[in-house]
């Protein structure tokens, strides 16, 4: 079990990680050169990787609807989009706000499809993120006025 | 970008980073639903494929009308091209983890905490070359209100009832 707990704590660490190399690389580049690389690169350890374990073309993928496939391409503006905050508000500030987006669209995003929520718990969560993004907006108007 | 417009940045920085969550939304819903036509491996990789193809026609339509500056100075170092290795090797890891005990919502939490610490450290050291920015107690009871609302969402909201 710990072994698992490590993986996944693991899995946030190399998250963060691979936005902090990104935005690196989109500072000596732009966003989406940083994203470009950071696909391509990526694209080649899986295909590596693939052919040394198999399972790269799995039979039941014809039958994938071809929206499926448009991870991908968001994917790409996601990658630029976190090199570009990153470079400009902090490690600390692009991963709140990545979070907090994530969390309440995918709230949104499990009442529209009418997925069983508990409604208290997602509200709660809901406030205490929006409390949170306004704290840290908070301060920047601080530092603006300095 | 400069020092200084790191110091002081503007609020569409934090409008765009909030959006860019909700991209993430979207993007594990449709990877998720390719892994389970396929597999997980299969999933990242196709969208890392497709990434390529979008990002090189993105590239073609922006950089044609607008050549990145050439005097941007500094060369990347060799390791910040080694972001992809990091984003797909999170793939195997947390695909792992969600079928072990943990489930998918013990992996996002720890996650979620992984995500914090490195965050955190990184800002606080400026590592891989990016910006130092010590986190001050507003930082912190900020990350701490966002922490606790999506563990709050991920162990008892999303699917729970």
């Amino acid at each position: 079990m710990m072994f698992f707990i490590l993986l996944a704590s693991l899995g946030g660490v190399l998250v963060g990680l691979s936005r902090q190399l990104n935005g690196r690389l989109s500072i000596s580049t732009t966003p989406l050169i940083a994203s470009f690389w950071n696909h391509a690169v990526g694209f080649a350890a899986l295909t590596g990787l693939g052919l040394f374990i198999g399972g790269l073309l799995p039979a039941g993928a014809a039958e994938a609807p071809w929206y499926a496939y448009l991870g991908g391409p968001i994917g790409v503006i996601f990658v630029a989009a976190g090199s570009w905050a990153i470079a400009r508000i902090g490690a600390v500030n692009s991963a709140l706000l990545i979070i907090g987006g994530q969390m309440v669209t995918g709230v949104a995003f499990d009442y529209v499809s009418a997925v069983p929520a508990s409604f208290w718990a997602n509200a709660g969560g809901i406030v205490l993120i929006v409390g949170g993004m306004m704290i840290s907006r908070g301060r920047r108007k601080i530092d603006r006025s300095q | 970008m400069t020092i200084e417009a790191a110091r002081n940045p503007h609020p569409i920085y934090f409008a765009g980073a909030f959006a860019t969550g909700g991209l993430l939304t979207f993007m594990v819903h449709l990877n998720g639903e390719l892994a389970r036509y396929g597999n997980p491996l299969f999933s990242s990789w196709s969208a890392h494929g497709t990434g390529i193809i979008a990002a090189v026609i993105l590239l073609l339509l922006v950089h044609r009308r607008r050549r990145p500056k050439t005097e941007k100075g500094l060369h990347a170092p060799l390791w910040a091209y080694f972001g992809g290795i990091s984003g797909a090797a999170t793939v195997m890891l947390t695909s792992t983890a969600v079928n072990s005990p943990l489930g998918l919502s013990g992996t996002l939490a720890l996650g979620l905490a992984g995500q914090v610490v490195f965050s955190v450290a990184a800002d606080s050291w400026g590592l891989f070359g990016l910006p130092m920015r010590r986190p001050d107690r507003r930082d912190i009871a900020a990350l701490g209100l966002v922490v606790a609302g999506a563990a709050l969402i991920i162990l008892f909201g999303r699917g729970a009832a």
